[in-house]
């Protein structure tokens, strides 16, 4: 029923095309950055009991940030002791 | 293992790169060194081994952490009030 107001509304308005375009896209792009937060990033623990420190297993190269400026990462190993 | 981290800990500069934590804010990195230093030398010492290969990580965390927090952990730690998991 929405798919068929804005149909309607497209064809006698084509000029709004564009606007939904944008506006969709922009969603888009900050939905998905929400998601990646909240999924990937190492900070974030959804299961404290038997996932409690995250960021403990990221392997020595692996790169998070989207961009890493001045940063290369596949020249990185290990250099902390075990235990 | 032992003699690797050795030499690392006499050529010591300062804290590297890692990778857990590569942005600005770099408060978790200087508590899980921390954490790291003090889990480190319980498994080990529990296991009977040397503590020494654990200096590392007191080098790292000397290296990143405020010394007023320093202070504080370890007043904490002596206490029995410190809040992370050792």
């Amino acid at each position: 029923m929405v798919v068929a107001f804005m149909t309607k509304t497209l064809k006698n308005h084509p000029a709004l095309i564009p606007l939904l375009v944008f506006i969709s896209g922009g969603t888009l792009m900050s939905g998905t950055y929400l998601a990646r937060l909240a999924l990937r990033n190492p900070d974030v623990s959804w299961d404290r009991k038997n996932n409690p420190e995250p960021w403990n297993n990221i392997a020595p190269n692996q790169q998070y940030k989207l961009f890493a400026v001045n940063m290369d990462y596949s020249k990185l190993k290990k250099d902390r002791p075990d235990f | 293992m032992a003699d690797i981290i050795e030499e690392k800990v006499k050529n010591y500069r300062t804290a590297p790169f890692d990778a857990r934590f590569p942005n600005t804010n770099q408060t978790r990195n200087c508590f899980q060194n921390y954490l790291d230093f003090h889990r480190c030398s319980q498994a080990l010492s529990d296991k009977g081994q040397d503590v020494s290969p654990c200096d590392w990580y007191q080098r790292v965390y000397k290296s990143l952490c405020p010394v007023s927090w320093v202070s504080k952990w370890d007043d904490q730690i002596e206490t029995g009030s410190f809040p992370g998991k050792i």
